[in-house]
């Protein structure tokens, strides 16, 4: 899912270890959402949010195309 | 963004949770490996004695540890790596258990006691798997 969370963090001078330790888990999870490897789940995607202050699809966007849902 | 007074806290418990997981995998790791070195110098009882010290030290760290041990992407990790698993015995097991009836049925060869017993034991995984699966999906 492609997300706007490196750009955020970097404006906000946080490190991935800074980001990790403040939502609950490891700074490896929070590269991995990043590089577009993991998916964070919906507990996570709110906590990222409130973390910074948005929403979560401020976030992240799942390019799903509102046409195209029964596939 | 959210600022918080306890983000020492925070890292501090992330480093702590880094020290505990590699509290738990060595102290398996150490356990196996020096009980296998006390086996091949014909200590076998003491070996097995230091295997169940790095069993209990592995359930120790993971019962007493304050921190949660393993975050959401482990379980996902986890949860792959299973299924992974189980894509590569399926057709090990189908397969296996199918060659070992013809070969025994056809009699050109004596397949051993000790490849039935794991065939066995693939099935019995499967088992408890379609069972498992079953009680989840009733309670879901």
């Amino acid at each position: 899912m492609n997300n706007d969370l490196p750009a955020r963090r970097e404006t906000a001078g946080l490190s991935q270890a800074d980001l990790a330790a403040a939502v609950g888990v490891s700074r490896q999870t929070v590269n991995a959402i990043e590089r577009d490897r993991y998916d964070p789940s919906l507990e996570l995607a709110f906590k990222l949010a409130a973390f910074f202050d948005c929403t979560v699809e401020d976030l992240f966007d799942p390019a799903i195309d509102p046409d195209r849902l029964h596939e | 963004m959210s600022t918080t007074p306890t983000g020492r806290n925070r890292h501090e418990r992330l480093a702590k949770r880094r020290r505990y997981r590699w509290l738990m995998v060595g102290s398996i790791a150490v356990g196996v490996a020096l009980s296998l070195l006390l086996r091949a110098l014909e200590y076998p009882l003491v070996g097995e004695v230091v295997y169940w010290a790095g069993i209990v030290g592995f359930v120790a760290v993971w019962l007493a540890t304050p921190v949660t041990l393993f975050d959401e992407r482990d379980v996902a990790l986890e949860r792959r790596a299973a299924h992974l698993t189980l894509n590569v015995f399926a057709p090990v097991l189908v397969v296996g258990a199918s060659a070992a009836r013809i070969l025994t049925y056809v009699g050109a060869y004596e397949v051993p006691a000790v490849v039935w017993g794991a065939l066995w034991g693939y099935f019995a995984l499967f088992v408890t798997f379609a069972v498992a699966y079953g009680w989840l999906r009733y309670r879901s």
